[in-house]
């Protein structure tokens, strides 16, 4: 039966940590707060240690928070991360993605740093600032960075904050051995979507989805062990997926992956979601990394990086490059169906559009179509915003 | 030797094809040992990618599961310059390098955008009693493709 305007808006019959508010994925006030409360609290991945393999190598990131910043990798080999900006008249201060610089230099009036963040030359300082001011007032501001975890490179913008491992925890445990070896990315790119980041961690928080995707109906949902998959949440709002053996050669065009990956079984998929917006994605040959970068209440960056053994063969690259590219990249079965889903969210839900609520109201033990994992993004959520996800100002008639 | 503008015929109908998506008629234009790819390079970690790669009977299989998964249903409008044609008599191939601009028409209010840029670069057997498209190329420039495409370029 339809329902009026009063029935639609209407508390869910859930309980409240079973459904959400839909403001919370437009609102404007909501989003500046998820930066400054969220974002500029937590570890977010910048890039992988691969892409700034040698000294003075640099890698450019837009911070979820709003900074623009810069990790790059000294002569002492050690790899800091700075905000991308001169101190002097605030100009973007490295331009490309990436590239090699012994010294940055600032294009707008040539001051000078380190790959240390050290101010090395200030041109006729003298002669402007005479004693007032020099370079040792100029360095660069640094930003926490620790490289860990498969060789990723993290960054907090926040001086306070405790070190990554605390933040972590257990959460990838489950993927230790996987991660115990030197990886590389070997493939990158963006989408821009107009949607909220947690729409997008959403979707790499629940599988029932699946029904959205052809490919992993025939090659995961109708296999055995599907529906076994649990989820388990960690601390800090993370979670994670186990394993099954996806069927590849159920798909026409499709074969059984002859690369695998270390500790894993062959056909295995385990996924674990970092809060507020990273997902660990190893999937039998390839390891997929999901960094959501929010532009705003109503847009997003998603970054996807596809990694691989740094031992690998040309062979075995070539391999896992393909089976990434088959079902992630661009081109690819999976990406695109995900992409259009969250789309479509980013349009049912614009502000006024009198969405109301989304629902995270399925139980089934923890499995696979339990939504129990954005449950827990939202309860970690909740507790970091001071809001509840259900009724974010206090305003909502409920029961 | 083959007459060029035949060999610009084969490209421009190809285009032609896939934008009307006929995928079988686009096939009738693909040699058996057909290969097809979209790659990139990829600045930010200074790398090539291959997006796809198929032979002709992988393209076939994709074209025919199509219909099995969602998709944008939006239309792509395929624009091919060939800059370049280079026979080899012997080889009885051509090389040819196209520029290629790909625009993508919503359904709701027709509003057309520009999707990707990039280069073609296809060869061409001239063995048989018409050209047939031996390996496509799409060498992308463009790297930002919004939510992707589930149709080759």
């Amino acid at each position: 039966m339809s329902r009026n305007e009063t029935a639609w808006k209407e508390q869910p019959k859930f309980p409240s940590t079973h459904f959400v508010d839909t403001r919370i994925y437009t609102d404007k006030q909501i989003f500046r707060e998820e930066q400054e409360k969220i974002f500029n609290k937590c570890w977010i991945i910048g890039c992988h240690e691969s892409e700034i393999p040698n000294a003075n190598d640099y890698r450019t990131f837009h911070h979820p928070g709003g900074a623009q910043l810069f990790m790059i990798r000294g002569e002492d080999m050690k790899v800091r991360a700075f905000y991308n900006i001169c101190p002097h008249r605030g100009n973007t201060l490295l331009y490309d993605p990436v590239g090699n610089a012994k010294r940055i230099t600032c294009i707008f009036h040539a001051w000078s740093f380190n790959p240390k963040g050290d101010c090395i030359d200030i041109p006729r300082g003298k002669e402007g600032y005479q004693e007032r001011y020099d370079c040792k007032d100029a360095g660069l501001r640094e930003v926490k960075s620790e490289v860990g975890y498969g060789g990723f490179v993290w960054v907090n913008v926040d001086d306070n904050s405790g070190p990554l491992k605390d933040y972590i925890g257990d959460a990838l445990g489950l993927m230790e051995e996987n991660l115990s070896m030197p990886l590389e990315v070997f493939t990158y790119h963006k989408a821009i979507v107009d949607s909220n980041y947690k729409l997008w961690h959403d979707t790499n928080s629940e599988f029932y989805h699946d029904y959205m995707h052809y490919f992993n109906r025939i090659t995961g949902m109708l296999q055995p062990g599907y529906f076994d998959r649990q989820y388990k949440g960690y601390p800090n709002g993370h979670a994670s997926v186990g394993s099954m053996e996806i069927k590849y050669d159920a798909y026409a065009g499709s074969k059984t992956r002859s690369v695998g990956w270390p500790g894993l079984a062959p056909g295995g998929w385990v996924l674990i979601d970092l809060f507020p917006g990273m997902t660990f994605n190893l999937r039998t040959s390839v390891l997929r990394m999901d960094t959501a970068i929010p532009l705003g209440p109503d847009k997003l960056i998603i970054e996807y990086r596809g990694l691989g053994l740094k031992s690998d063969t040309p062979e075995q690259r070539a391999e896992r490059i393909r089976d990434h590219n088959t079902i992630w990249g661009p081109f690819g079965r999976n990406l695109h169906e995900d992409l259009l889903g969250v789309h479509g969210q980013g349009l049912a839900m614009r502000e006024g559009s009198d969405s109301k609520w989304v629902l995270h109201g399925r139980e089934e033990n923890s499995t696979i179509h339990d939504e129990v994992g954005m449950r827990h993004f939202y309860a970690e959520w909740s507790k970091r915003m001071g809001r509840k996800a259900y009724d974010p100002f206090n305003d909502n008639k409920l029961a | 030797m083959t007459s060029k503008t035949l060999i610009d015929e084969l490209i421009y109908r190809s285009a032609l094809l896939m934008d009307s998506k006929d995928f079988a008629g686009f096939l009738d234009l693909c040699d058996p040992a057909f290969n097809y790819s979209i790659t990139a390079y990829i600045p930010e970690i200074r790398k090539e990618t291959a997006w796809l790669e198929q032979n002709k009977e992988g393209m076939k299989l994709l074209f025919d599961t199509l219909p099995r998964h969602n998709s944008d249903h939006a239309s792509l409008s395929r624009h091919l310059t060939v800059y370049t044609v280079e026979q080899d008599e012997a080889a009885k191939q051509a090389k040819t390098i196209s520029f290629l601009q790909a625009f993508k028409t919503s359904l709701d209010g027709g509003a057309t955008e520009l999707f990707a840029v990039g280069k073609v670069h296809d060869t061409i057997s001239l063995s048989g009693d018409k050209p047939l498209l031996l390996s496509r190329n799409v060498r992308l420039e463009t790297r930002l493709l919004g939510i992707g495409f589930h149709i080759p370029l």
